[in-house]
């Protein structure tokens, strides 16, 4: 177990370097890219907009001048201190900017994978012991039919309809807080940040039931089938006793890594929903940077992200091994 | 694979009534694309006018190289296409206006006729959904059948490789190398499919390493077949199945993803027609053109349910064990 823990923690050293290398080979080797991006600086140059030491230190950050190795090697190292450079932007350290807009998207994730294992984990287990009854097509399909919602669309209409316009103007139009004249109290805070949330999170949630209430319902009848479930249901305990003690418990095991899957998806569909509600989180920030090409600000959250989604998968997959002991007992050996 | 088994396949299939409607859905959007120009054009099938016959939609005539027949002036037999505009047409009488019997769904800010551009819009979700996933699948299972078939290092180099691949999230580094290399139809293909590979290739190399073991590869080892003739003749056919079933997914996805891009402005440059593209157009005018909100959402939303609808059905027909065949 150790063994294997230690194995898998030194595994994600390769990994980032990967990851990292990609970014930057992504960035550096774009068709035409290091020329347009070079001609871009210049036109901005005439501008005005943005001083010369800015592009040299650009030039500098990512080692242009440089063999692509050393270059890389350089980058990194300047990664690595959390270094991102300067957004092109408004000349702020990118580091800053990100560490203005993580929580905000993580907080929007984190409450949405919850909100997703509340409500599909209860559905997938009540349509699997009414396995084939009307709840559990009826279920299904409903769930089917939010999954290939386009999530724009969706997030289009509920603007549409409940925040002013024409219609009902229950939820504000977009943005994180609403402004205030004077600073409000802690809770009036929250409410108001949450009042802001609502839209967006059901925007974010809705297509994920599907697939989690499934697997769950899946794997709940896969447990049901095992020669255990036999066992306890002929030593005579209740079927309540049956589902919850002896199914529910092992067949959350695979739900776990699930978590870590969904997060890539989560944090790409961040984009379209920040920029439809103007939430000033990651999405946004990666968005208007791609829109201004904003170099430094895209490597930093392309590497960041996929690093985050790394450890993700890499929690899961130790959750997992601790919690099933056929795999914990297995490697003990 | 032998054709007795697809015969199964598809009666299995046709058996699952949602999945066949999924799968009619399917055709009928495949015949839209394919005679939009038929659907919508602003040239008549026939016309008959100065003691002559035309078929203008069909030919080129000298002529009527200027005239637009829809005028009254061009009195005599005609007959028109359901929809009377092409996608690219101002009507700037009608801008921004609702259905009406001119104009069946409205035009959009340009007083260009929706109608004309849903039916165009078709075009492009199937050009993408299905070239897109055509590029992937190709490297998916070229990637993918190399790890499972050599196993040892080769396996772990590709493995730690799609893992690294699988870390980004794929719309993000969609978005991004659309934007160092900047939108087009062409760039916005090339680059789902070369993002999109990774679960194609894992789910070959997964069924490779099974199969590899089974007694049929061994004996057309020992009988000395090469690598490529093992891999293409007698482990391929076989792993294919549960390709099929991802790819048909797939094309759903990616239809999503190319109707994003262009919400977001980097899908299909206008004046293309783009079902997220006019969703994107309608932001400005929607609490009061509901039509430009209402249609591109449904037509993109009805497309992917379709295909995620045969993506099911295919997947039980496909799956021996599956219960649902058995009832």
């Amino acid at each position: 177990m150790k063994k294997y823990i230690v194995k898998r923690i030194l595994l994600i050293f390769p990994t980032i370097i990967g990851i990292t290398l990609i970014t930057y080979l992504m960035v550096r080797l774009a068709p035409g890219d290091y020329t347009s991006l070079k001609a871009g600086m210049e036109g901005e140059l005439k501008a005005g907009s943005v001083g010369r030491e800015i592009l040299e230190e650009e030039r500098k950050l990512y080692g242009l001048d440089k063999p692509i190795l050393t270059g890389y090697a350089d980058w990194l190292f300047k990664f690595v201190k959390l270094d991102f450079g300067t957004s092109r932007k408004d000349g702020r350290p990118v580091a800053e900017r990100i560490k203005d807009a993580l929580p905000v998207t993580l907080t929007l994730n984190i409450i949405t994978i919850l909100i997703v294992y509340i409500i599909s984990i209860p559905l997938g287990i009540y349509s699997a012991v009414k396995k084939d009854s009307l709840f559990d097509r009826g279920s299904s399909l409903a769930l089917f039919i939010l999954y290939s919602l386009p999530s724009f669309w969706i997030g289009l209409l509920l603007l549409l309809y409940f925040s002013g316009g024409e219609n009902l103007n229950i939820f504000p139009l977009g943005g994180l807080m609403s402004e205030w004249e004077t600073e409000p109290g802690f809770f009036a805070k929250i409410l108001d940040i949450a009042w802001h949330l609502v839209l967006p999170v059901i925007t974010l949630t809705y297509g994920s039931f599907a697939f989690l209430a499934r697997y769950s319902r899946a794997n709940l009848l896969e447990v049901i089938n095992q020669q255990y479930i036999t066992t306890a249901r002929a030593k005579g305990l209740s079927e309540m006793k049956v589902i919850f003690v002896h199914a529910f418990r092992n067949s959350l095991i695979p739900l776990i890594t699930l978590m870590a899957s969904l997060l890539p998806g989560l944090l790409g569909g961040s984009v379209i929903v920040e920029r439809i509600f103007s939430i000033p989180g990651i999405g946004l920030l990666a968005f208007e940077a791609i829109l201004s090409r904003d170099i430094p600000v895209i490597m930093a959250i392309g590497s960041i992200s996929a690093i985050l989604t790394l450890i993700g998968i890499l929690l899961s997959d130790l959750t997992y091994a601790i919690a099933d002991p056929r795999i914990r007992l297995e490697s003990k050996i | 694979m032998r054709r007795s088994f697809w015969i199964h396949v598809w009666r299995d299939f046709k058996r699952n009534r949602l999945a066949f409607a999924g799968f009619i859905i399917v055709a009928f959007l495949f015949s839209v694309a394919i005679l939009a120009p038929l659907i919508a054009n602003s040239r008549p099938y026939i016309y008959a006018g100065n003691g002559k016959v035309y078929f203008p939609i069909f030919f080129n005539y000298d002529e009527l190289k200027d005239a637009d027949l829809r005028l009254d002036k061009y009195d005599g037999f005609k007959v028109f296409p359901p929809v009377r505009y092409t996608y690219s047409e101002y009507d700037l009488d009608y801008i921004v206006s609702g259905p009406s019997s001119k104009h069946l769904l409205g035009t959009d800010e340009q007083g260009r006729d929706l109608a004309a551009r849903m039916l165009y819009g078709t075009r492009i979700s199937i050009l993408v959904g299905f070239i897109a996933v055509f590029i992937y699948v190709t490297i998916g299972i070229i990637i993918g059948s190399i790890a499972g078939f050599y196993g040892g290092i080769i396996d772990l180099i590709i493995s730690r490789f799609i893992e690294i691949i699988m870390c980004f999230p794929t719309f993000f580094l969609i978005l991004t190398v659309l934007a160092l290399i900047g939108p087009s139809l062409v760039n916005v293909m090339v680059v789902i499919g070369l993002t999109g590979w990774t679960g194609i290739a894992r789910i070959v190399r997964g069924e490779f390493l099974k199969l590899r073991e089974y007694d049929f590869v061994v004996a057309s080892r020992a009988s000395g077949a090469k690598d490529s003739r093992i891999i293409i003749r007698h482990i391929l056919p076989n792993a294919l199945a549960p390709v099929f079933v991802s790819a048909t997914f797939g094309i759903a996805s990616t239809i999503l993803i190319e109707s994003s891009l262009s919400f977001l402005g980097f899908g299909v440059q206008p004046p293309t027609p783009s079902w997220g593209d006019i969703l994107s157009q309608s932001r400005e005018f929607m609490d009061f053109a509901w039509w430009l909100t209402l249609i591109p959402g449904l037509a993109i939303f009805l497309t992917i349910t379709s295909y995620n609808l045969v993506g099911e059905g295919l997947q039980d027909a496909l799956d021996p064990k599956s219960v649902k065949k058995r009832n």
